[in-house]
Formats: structure tokens, sequence, C-alpha cells
């Protein structure tokens, strides 16, 4: 099964600090060396904010992709519990974007890459669960009240085990209402 | 009380105080009281983080806390809610009080603070009822014409509920900025010397006398938000002020009617400037002090709740700057009056035996237990200083007893007009750190938010003058004028506006009122009447941004990456 990262809006302050640990963890720490305006500022998840709700949105790994399916080139797989777009083999179509039903996917520069016009090349750009990046995803690391969690089997486990757990007590409270 | 009690309140009344983009660090105590069954009371006109997770959002008319404060004792008092024994056990006043709030019926607060009568009652309640009780208030407490009055009003709620001497009660302040409380702690206050010990009292007057050697005066300083007027229109020569020193301040982005501010650092002979960047008030100064960051640092932080708190050296500064104490050991020195101190830990010794409440807290002892909270008298290891104050009901006045003090509410001082029809409130957003003088010359920080920032204006005001996300508009009060992007958003009400106050070309302190509480001297900067106006031709005003902003960097001598001559 594939993981992903879960945004807990009971928790979440709106302070964007995750989408700054998403940049500095697939840029690299140098992008406190070079010039500022030599980087791409890249988050791979979107602070959304409505009038009652905060909470950060990002790529839910499907297990059966949409962004997947439609991909003309074979640019976007599963490895290791996670999809991952390879932004080499990205021609920059938009189709990804335009199957994705959560809006996690847009399009950004590739640093240092040029297109065809001679502009610096554009390609999909969506979270990767921090693939092949040591301690897991930057957003759950950096989050300052704990309002992200990265979702496996085991985690989903364990929360439909309560959810089953609640249910039959409530079961339980509508034979017995006297208790 | 302590910032970590927050989480183990029963009730929180979050008054005014926007954590989660002032102190994301304190709004992470409120999300972990929420999660341990903590009960939430909101008083905010916008819908904040922590009014989302809130039980009850009394989602006030801006410029109406009085109001609001006065009828929630009303209803304690006549609900039969007050806690009779603490009021005659502990304090003093409580009758003439009375008389104040007697006409604060949640039916007279309704129309000013635009609150149903019923809410306010189900929060009187709540806030009376679940013990223990804290109160956090912010800017949206102190930034008033009418501040410290609403200040004592919340902690009449308190007193009149036994909210006082326990852990996770009582009253919060959670400041302004980062050491406002070690700032005044120091004495950087007009009236006080380190320890809020006042100049006035002859006793305190000759100690400092004896022991810094010199003769001091014994009149009371002039407040900040006086100086403008004390430079401009001050008509006795000896009181009108010539020279101006200003460190870790920015004046010119972050005083209220910035057209004046500048006339008045134009005016004066003599500026200073003394801080790590560059930044408006630089362009008005004729010296400028470097000086080092807080990396670069050794010294003494105070938090919002007394707790001093070491500040350690990371990294060794390069080039030519300096800490600020040594700056100000050298300037002194010039002066006349040497200052040979070797280290942060000298001043700190010599300051903590001047002040009997902060004697104790030696670097030692702040160093072992990571912070100690004043009063610690005591330098013993035993005296591990002071978490909540009060305590068992016992206050810091000659009896013992705290006062009630009541008063009535009155309506900030611009109020919306035909020209002017809507409210302008300056607030915080969490990635921009006050002036912007640090968080603005960090480069991801920048990449979140840039110039020249936003205006937050409601869904339905947005759609009435046809503007949409991210359109440039033209801000205005009778005082001036900004350009700043439209952020149509469903958290504020309609005919109110919100900008933060750091941006350079957004700077909404064109627009705010320097009209000031008559006792903290703070200014009214969530109140003013404003207009906004659409900009026809959005490409004309994009590139009128960049220009400004370019222009201002220029000025500034930051190197715009347009040639190498600049």
């Amino acid at each position: 099964m594939n993981y992903f990262v879960k945004g807990n809006p009971d928790l979440c302050i709106g302070c964007r600090t995750c989408m700054i640990g998403c940049v500095v963890a697939h840029e690299g720490k140098h992008i406190f060396e070079v010039d500022p305006d030599s980087y791409s500022f890249n988050p791979k998840l979107h602070m959304v904010k409505t009038a009652r709700l905060s909470v950060p949105v990002q790529c839910k790994h499907c297990e059966n992709p949409a962004c997947m399916a439609v991909c003309p080139v074979g640019a976007i797989s599963q490895k290791d519990h996670c999809i991952v777009i390879d932004t080499d083999k990205c021609m920059g179509c938009k189709s990804c974007m335009d199957a994705c039903p959560f809006g996690a996917i847009n399009m950004t520069v590739q640093t240092g890459k040029v297109q065809a016009d001679g502009s610096e090349k554009k390609v999909a750009n969506k979270c990767d669960l921090c693939y092949g990046l040591p301690g897991g995803p930057a957003c759950v690391r950096v989050c300052p009240t704990e309002a992200l969690t990265l979702v496996t089997e085991e985690e989903l486990g364990d929360a439909m085990e309560r959810k089953r757990m609640e249910a039959a007590r409530n079961a339980y409270r509508e034979t017995h209402p006297q208790e | 009380m302590g910032i970590p009690e927050i989480e183990d309140a029963g009730c929180l009344l979050c008054f005014g105080y926007n954590g989660a983009d002032s102190h994301p660090i304190v709004a992470r105590r409120i999300v972990r009281g929420r999660q341990k069954g903590m009960k939430i009371i909101c008083a905010d006109p916008r819908v904040t983080e922590t009014a989302r997770i809130s039980d009850i959002h009394l989602q006030l008319k801006g410029g109406s806390n009085l109001a609001l404060v006065n009828a929630m004792a009303n209803v304690i008092w006549n609900e039969g809610l007050a806690d009779i024994r603490f009021i005659e056990e502990h304090t003093k006043g409580f009758d003439e009080f009375l008389k104040v709030i007697e006409k604060y019926t949640p039916e007279y607060a309704e129309p000013i603070t635009h609150i149903p009568a019923d809410e306010i009652r189900r929060a009187a309640r709540m806030y009376a009822t679940t013990k223990p009780a804290m109160i956090l208030y912010g800017m949206g407490v102190c930034q008033f014409t009418q501040a410290v009055d609403v200040v004592k009003g919340l902690a009449n709620l308190a007193l009149m509920t036994g909210n006082f001497g326990g852990p996770s009660m009582g009253i919060g302040p959670v400041r302004g900025q980062n050491n406002v409380q070690g700032a005044c702690d120091m004495g950087a206050l007009p009236n006080s010397y380190p320890g809020y010990q006042n100049v006035t009292v002859p006793e305190i007057r000759e100690k400092f006398e004896k022991a810094w050697g010199v003769p001091l005066s014994d009149k009371v300083g002039c407040p900040i938000t006086h100086v403008p007027e004390r430079i401009l229109h001050e008509k006795d020569e000896k009181k009108r002020i010539h020279a101006y020193y200003i460190f870790g301040e920015d004046p010119a982005q972050s005083d209220p009617d910035l057209a004046e501010v500048r006339e008045a650092l134009d005016k004066c002979d003599f500026v200073v400037m003394q801080d790590i960047y560059m930044n408006k008030t630089g362009l008005y100064a004729d010296v400028i002090l470097p000086a080092t960051a807080w990396g670069e640092n050794e010294g003494i932080y105070t938090c919002a709740d007394r707790g001093f708190q070491r500040v350690r050296k990371l990294i060794e500064p390069e080039g030519d700057m300096r800490p600020d104490w040594q700056i100000i050991a050298d300037i002194s020195t010039a002066m006349g009056y040497p200052m040979n101190y070797k280290n942060t830990e000298e001043i700190w010794n010599e300051m903590i035996d001047l002040c009997p409440s902060f004697t104790g807290a030696t670097y030692e002892k702040i160093e072992k237990y990571g912070g100690i909270q004043w009063p610690c008298r005591d330098k013993s290891m035993e005296d591990k200083g002071t978490p909540y104050l009060h305590k068992d009901g016992i206050f810091a006045t000659k009896d013992h007893k705290a006062l009630f003090y009541g008063t009535d509410w009155h309506p900030p001082v611009e109020l919306e007009n035909d020209q002017y029809p809507m409210t302008l409130s300056t607030v915080r957003e969490v990635g921009h750190y006050s002036v912007r003088t640090m968080t603005g010359n960090c480069r991801t920080l920048r990449n979140l938010e840039d110039e020249p920032g936003w205006v937050q204006m409601n869904t339905q005001d947005c759609e009435k003058m046809n503007l949409k996300k991210g359109e440039l508009v033209k801000i205005l009060s009778k005082r001036g004028y900004c350009i700043t992007r439209c952020l149509p958003t469903d958290r504020v009400k309609p005919g109110a506006t919100y900008m933060t106050y750091q941006w350079w070309i957004g700077a909404c302190n064109e627009l705010t009122t320097a009209k000031l509480d008559p006792v903290s001297n703070t200014p009214e900067y969530k109140y003013c009447a404003c207009r906004v106006e659409k900009i026809q031709d959005q490409e004309w005003a994009e590139r009128h941004v960049m220009e400004l902003y370019d222009d201002i960097r220029a000025q500034m001598g930051i190197d715009t990456g347009k040639g190498a001559e600049s």
C-alpha cells in the first residue's frame, strides 16, 4: 500500500513551515548560500485556508493514480510506497495536473534545465514523500504543532481498529441505554 | 502564569490575541490544551486560527473590547457566578466596580459589540464555571486608545471568579515583540530604572547614583510615541528633542502616521541608528552603527512569562560590527563615563544586585534550570523563581489586596465616515517578524510573502468592488495611502480591513493614527477609517510597485542585481 501525509486541521495553525521544510529538503541546504533569486521555490504541498479551516493539501499517493494513467511518457511511477514523477522524462503536458482530483500537482521550473523555447524547463511537481531523503517527509518533521502524520499501512490498520472498537461500543450503548 | 501552564487550563479566554501569527510556540500550547479538553473562548473580530478551534468565538466589532468585557462581568455577577469569598478576602473596590458594570447588560452590549446577547451570556458562564480559567491578551487589547482600561477589565473578570494565585489561571499579556518584557525589565521605559524601580522615588534614585557614581535625573522621560511631537511642535526650546538614538527599532516603518514620523526624523538635528540591517529609519540617520544579530550575541532575553533565558553565540560576527552592549559601552566611554565590562555576565551581575526582584537570577541558575521566572530574590540555588504571581491571593500591593477598577467603554477615536467608510486594523503574519528588518532578509520567508503585502477584506466587499485575489489596490486614510494586494477572505467581517505593518511598499502605517492610550502611550493601530480604491491599470500598478521597491532598495544600498554600479 502507498503511504501518504495527512494534515489535521484541529492542530494546524496555518504557519506554512511545512512548505519551507519541503523546499529546503528538496533543494538542499545550498539554497541558503546561493543567490536568493537563483533557486526556484516550489513547495510540493500547499496551505489551504477557508473561513473555518486551515490545512496543507498534498498528493494522496493513490493506489490507482489518475496522474500515472494519463501520463503519455510514463514519467509517473510507483516506488517504495509512493508515487513519484521522473522530472527528466516529464514533457510538461499538464495531463496529470488535469487528472488529479485533489489539485496536488502544479507546474514548476526545473532549475538548471532548458526547454525547447530556450526558457527554463517546466515540469510537473508534487509530493514524493521525500523519496530518497533520510528521515522521512520533511513536512512531518518540521511542523511545530505535529499536525502532519505519515500514514502507513500499520497506522491505517490501527486507526481502523480504533474506529471498529468505537462502533462496537456505540452499538452496545444503543442496546443498553440505562448504563 | 507561565507559558507552559496554558495547556493545563480548564478554560482559556483568548482576547485580541492571535497566537498562530504572533507566537506560534505559544499557539502550540493552545492547540495542545485543546487536545487535552481545554475550553476556548476567543474574542477577536477575525476568524483566527484560535477562533477556528474555539468553543465560542465572540466575533466582536473592532473597538468594542471594554463593552464586551464589562458585559461578561455583568453576567457573572447577575447570574451568581462570582467567587464571593475570594472577592471579600482578597480584593477591594468591588462595590464601586458593580456600579460601573450595572448598565452593561448583554442587551446593552449587543449593538456595540455586534455579538448576540445570549452568546455573551454563554461565554461569561463558560469562563466563570470552568476552573482554572486563564486569560491571554495581545495587541488586540493594547493597541487602542482604550487599552489599559481593558487590561484592567480582564483582570476584573479573573478577580471576580477567583482565578488568581494558582497555576494555569490569571491573566497573561503575550507581548508584542521578542524580549519586550526584557526591555521593560531592564528599565527601557521613561519612568523606571531596571526592575521597575521608579525614577521619581528619591531612595531609589540615590541607590543608583551611588552604584553608578553619577547624579541622575528625578524626572520621567519621554515616551517613544511622543518623540515626533517633541521634535516638531515643542515650543519650549529646552524641551525640544534635537538628537534621537534609535536601536533595534524602525519608527519610519513601525510608528503610526509615517508622514509625521519622516518629518520628525528629517527635522531632528542628529539621528543615530543602531541595527543589524539597513531599514527605513536608516535612510534618515546621520550615523549608522552596525550591530550583531541574535546568533552572534551573548546575553539574556525575558519571555512574556517573566522567564529569563540565556542567549548564546553560535557564530563569530564577521566584518565591521559589534554587539549592542559593546557599542553602548564605547559611546558611554567616549562621552566621559567609562564602561569597562568584560562580558555580559558582568553587566548582568551589576544589574541584579540593584534590582531586588531579580537578585537571585544568576547566570549559574539560569544555566542550570534552563530559565528563571522573576521575582527571584535569593541567590541560593533553592530559589527557583516564581512561575505564577499572587500565590494564594496575596497581591503585590501594600495591604496585599487586589483593586477592582471599573470604567466605561468609549469608542475609538477615528470612526468610519462618508469619505472613509471602512476600518483598518494593523496585524501580524507568521512568516514576518515585526518590521521585517530580520525576516525580510530571510530568503525562504521572502519566498512565501514579499512586497507589497496584502489587505485582508471580506469577500462580499471585494465582490461589490469587483476585486480579485492578488489585484493591486490603493488604500487611503486622511493621513496617507499605499498600494497593496487584495486578499478576499471570509475570515474578516464586511467593512473591516487588515494589513500587516512590515511592508515597505504596502506600508499601512502611512494610514494609521497617532492617537494614544493616555496611560500606556500605545497608539491606536487597531482602528482608523480608510477607503479602498480599485486600480484600473493593473500593469501600470505592477510596474509602479516594482519601481518603488527597486528605488527603496537602491536608496538602502542593497544590490538589486541590476548592474554592478548600484
